[in-house]
């Protein structure tokens, strides 16, 4: 599926921007959207912080908000992976603003924000994943919505109004959000797919595995950027070059997968969606250990082939 | 000296026991000896020989506290913070249950009952579990993780050991809460062999997949004490009347998912078996309502205290529909759905209302998808007299209905508020809703449990730290102006126990300055704040007893500066000192933490 970024600043007044407002220095990361025929809305709902007199904020009226919408019709922002539970708080991306620096004297790296691939639900406990402000940040864990309940409108995604049903307001009906149940069988299986799909990931070398959603990635790309972000991150930057690039062979690591059948295989040989239907979990292989893996492989890595099976 | 250990080490054990609103649930008595009250500090947590509540498992080291009671029955540990719920607690930070279950499968031979929450819990864990206690009667994993159905077979299949030896399996409640369970397939529950008939509680909400019906029909239908059962979404509609009828005598009952083809004796069928079912109390589960179905309940309204339609997706006549038709509902959780109109209905049906949580259905829209505003809330707080526990999220809300709700309903206890959009004001006057907060800890004088959000400045905490003096767990988010807020809470609100910020600007020299209280406190949470690095080692210089652990994904925590700010900050008081399964983003900041693993010799010669 395609996918195509945009970001929708709002202005205090509230009517839709156009550009980044002068004074605020962000950098957007690239935003995801989904294409409409999936169903999937990638809804920049913008907040805006209205301009009431506390502080000093010179600027910070302003701010940027994006959400990743995994379902449900019509306008709906942000990831529907959770719902609350608690004292309260959820997901949804917003671009830090001056304000926001401006209140935490502390520096960005404190401010919990994640890459907005991980304001989907899917990174479970990858709480801030990265962090300099001058990246697109999201909201980790806000609205506080725990686990435990999951957001109706996923759970009722592609359907359709019926006629037992009883009637609904006017306001829902326009948005398509009305909670109508189609055959639970066939939803069953959409929904166990659209839920976050997390998987668990390892790499060699390192004790403390990880985990990440499936779900909130459309691409090997994508995958394959965040798990050098989880994992990679933390070496010095001539490192971070040098084994940055985990499915084209020239990192001195290779990512594998262990399908439905536990066979461990190369990522990448096939579609993403049909890896998505069979993927268990990931494993981050030290490329030594990957003799047998394709030849794409053996070409960049001075090793060679041995007979080990 | 030692008295003020003793109170604290007390408010320690007991607290939170009540904190988790779940119906059902009974708080266990507690029962002391006076010979454990006179001698060691951490002996005290045992609150009686046979119980052990631990509020956070790290508090006393394994080894310490394992070796003394041989005869415990029951056991009950909590790990990871409440913002685990919510992705701020990055995975591998600790809480594992296999360390305790190995100790425990040697000496306490007599277990019969193991409650955990937030802690991971392994397949090899529930195996011990199966296989070491002759007596075992309960487990309940709330929010737990890290298991499979295969280590549910075992324990369903573990009275197969015991029924060589013993006459009956003695399993009595299974219940998963909310756990997050790898579910490699319903095969699990025909394990349970035909010879368990002890069952009262089966709680297998949480888990997706299908289990096999007929192995759990017959369950059901040998199990004659069985008063709740709580089923998974996988079980269909279709065949729940066929449950039912096995099972005339529950109490309570989570359905599966709602739906079905509508069909008239599918229809009858249900509604006829529900009508039999003259001691249900309480009715959760409904996911994926069709609503013509929804009228197979009425005949049950009438003697509902607890209805949870939080994952029902029903417009706001269908449930008002409902709730009208309980009069004796005491706790309700529902969608935002509900409405404002909802909302204004139960106010007049149902006076016996103690416990309101209201769901947001789309917290990531900035626009309202439903007509629920502050006004819901308010027609609540008039109408139902009783009201004691709030959850309400919602998109608005005003200073004048703070107030209101506050002076309609002083014998408020908890009150958690979440505003979806973070430091929204008063929407009638754009001013920050310190006011309104203010009010509601001034007229309920027993508020236990506040959560804030909206636009707050220092005020709010002012008006906290001087008026919430029964105030136990705070949970703050995106307020504040400065250090003076966190100073007002940590030296005003003398019973608080949990503290939770994030977001904040909160910084050094209040948690300075206010070291001393947090060691009465169970534990402070910090992230997205103003704390440095250097603050946090300073704090743990001077409080010994306490663990100050700073979580920080980032890496490199050795070689950053004092100055920098931390990413997370969790405190808790404990005796055992720094704990020994930290992953790697996780420091201690104890500087000599062999030094300082109590030993109880030293403690009393202070």
């Amino acid at each position: 599926m395609d996918v195509t970024l945009g970001l929708l600043p709002d202005s205090p007044a509230g009517d839709d921007g156009g550009g980044v407002p002068s004074g605020v220095s962000t950098t957007v990361k690239s935003i995801l959207t989904k294409e409409d025929n999936n169903k999937n809305n990638m809804v920049m709902c913008s907040e805006v912080s209205s301009s009431y007199p506390v502080g000093d904020q010179h600027l910070g009226d302003l701010e940027l908000g994006l959400g990743l919408s995994i379902g449900g019709g019509g306008g709906g922002g942000g990831l529907k992976g959770k719902v609350v539970a608690g004292g309260g708080w959820s997901q949804y991306a917003r671009i830090l603003t001056a304000k926001d620096f401006k209140q935490n004297s502390c520096s960005s790296s404190s401010c919990s924000v994640s890459i907005p691939n991980s304001a989907t639900s899917g990174f479970k406990r990858s709480a801030t994943d990265s962090v300099s402000p001058t990246n697109g940040n999201s909201v980790v864990g806000w609205p506080p919505v725990s686990k435990a309940h999951r957001m109706p409108s996923l759970a009722n995604e592609n359907k359709s109004p019926t006629g037992n049903r009883i009637s609904v307001t006017e306001q829902n009906k326009s948005k398509n959000r009305t909670a109508v149940i189609n055959d639970y069988s066939n939803e069953k299986a959409r929904i166990s797919d659209k839920k976050y799909h997390s998987v668990k990931v390892n790499m060699d070398g390192s004790l403390i595995g990880r985990k990440v959603d499936l779900n909130a990635h459309t691409s090997y790309e994508m995958l394959a950027q965040t798990l050098e972000e989880m994992f990679f991150r933390r070496r010095s930057s001539t490192e971070a070059a040098k084994s940055s690039r985990l499915l084209d062979g020239t990192s001195e690591f290779v990512l594998t997968y262990e399908d439905k059948d536990g066979d461990c295989m190369l990522v990448g040989d096939v579609p993403w969606q049909m890896f998505l239907s069979s993927v268990k979990r990931l494993r981050i292989m030290k490329n030594s250990e990957s003799n047998e893996l394709a030849p794409r492989f053996q070409e960049n890595n001075e090793r060679r082939r041995t007979d080990v099976v | 000296m030692l008295q003020v250990f003793e109170a604290r080490l007390f408010e320690l054990v007991t607290g939170e026991i009540g904190s988790e609103l779940v119906a059902g649930r009974i708080v266990m008595a507690i029962s002391f000896r006076e010979e454990v009250l006179e001698h060691s500090w951490y002996a005290i947590e045992w609150w009686c020989q046979r119980r052990i509540f631990i509020g956070n498992c790290y508090v006393v080291s394994l080894a310490m506290k394992i070796r003394r009671f041989p005869e415990v029955r029951s056991v009950e540990l909590k790990w990871k913070p409440h913002f685990a719920d919510f992705n701020l607690v990055p995975d591998g930070w600790g809480g594992y249950f296999y360390p305790w279950i190995c100790e425990m499968a040697r000496v306490y031979p007599l277990l019969e009952e193991i409650k955990l929450k937030r802690m991971v819990v392994t397949d090899e864990c529930l195996e011990l579990i199966s296989k070491s206690f002759k007596n075992f009667k309960v487990l309940v994993l709330s929010s737990c993780e890290g298991f499979s159905t295969d280590g549910l077979a075992a324990i369903a299949a573990n009275c197969r050991h015991c029924c060589m030896l013993f006459a009956s399996w003695n399993l009595r409640e299974l219940d998963l809460r909310e756990s997050e369970v790898e579910d490699l397939s319903g095969h699990w529950l025909s394990h349970f062999p035909d010879s368990c008939t002890s069952l009262q509680s089966l709680n297998m909400s949480c888990l997706a997949s299908e289990v096999n019906f007929s192995a759990l029909q017959r369950l059901i239908a040998r199990s004659p004490n069985l008063k709740t059962l709580r089923l998974n979404r996988a079980v269909p509609l279709e065949k729940l009347s066929t449950l039912l009828h096995r099972a005339p005598q529950l109490v309570e009952l989570g359905t599966g998912a709602y739906s079905a083809e509508i069909r008239p004796n599918v229809y009858s069928n249900l509604a006829e078996a529900f009508s039999r079912c003259k001691e249900l109390m309480g009715l959760s589960g409904f996911w994926d309502v069709v609503p013509s179905y929804l009228p197979a309940i009425y005949s049950v309204c009438s003697r509902l205290t607890s209805l949870n339609l939080s994952y029902a997706t029903i417009q706001s006549p269908d449930v008002t529909k409902i709730v009208t038709q309980c009069p004796n509902l005491q706790s309700l959780s529902v969608l935002d759905y509900i409405e404002d109109a909802g909302l204004h209905a139960l106010s007049l049906s149902c006076k016996d209302l103690r416990e309101l949580r209201v769901f947001p259905s789309d917290p990531f829209v900035a626009d309202a998808n439903v007509s629920l505003t502050e006004q819901g809330l308010v027609a609540v707080s008039e109408g139902c007299l009783k009201l004691q526990s709030v959850l309400y999220f919602c998109r608005q809300m005003s200073n004048a209905a703070l107030t209101t709700i506050a002076k309609n309903r002083p014998n408020l206890n908890c009150f958690r508020l979440c505003i979806l959009e973070p430091r929204a004001p008063d929407y009638l006057t754009l001013e920050p809703l310190d006011n309104g907060f203010g009010a509601i800890v001034d007229h309920c004088k027993q508020l236990q449990r506040l959560s804030l959000s909206g636009l707050l400045t220092d005020l709010v905490f002012e008006y906290i730290g001087n008026r919430a003096k029964k105030l136990e767990m705070l949970s703050i988010a995106f307020a504040g102006d400065s250090d003076m807020g966190l100073h007002h809470v940590l030296s005003g609100c003398d019973s608080l126990r949990k503290l939770e910020i994030r977001d904040c600007p909160f910084g050094d020299k209040a948690l300075l300055d206010n070291v001393s209280k947090l060691e009465t406190m169970r534990s402070l949470w910090m992230s997205s704040c103003s704390v440095s690095l250097g603050a946090c080692k300073r704090l743990s210089q001077k409080m010994p007893r306490l663990n100050v652990e700073v979580i920080d994904e980032q890496g490199d925590l050795d070689s950053r500066s004092d100055n920098s700010p931390v990413e997370k900050l969790y405190v808790y008081r404990t005796v055992a000192g720094p704990r020994l399964d930290m992953p790697s983003f996780i420091r201690n900041m104890d500087q000599n933490p062999t030094c300082r693993r109590y030993s109880l010799e030293k403690l009393f010669s202070e």
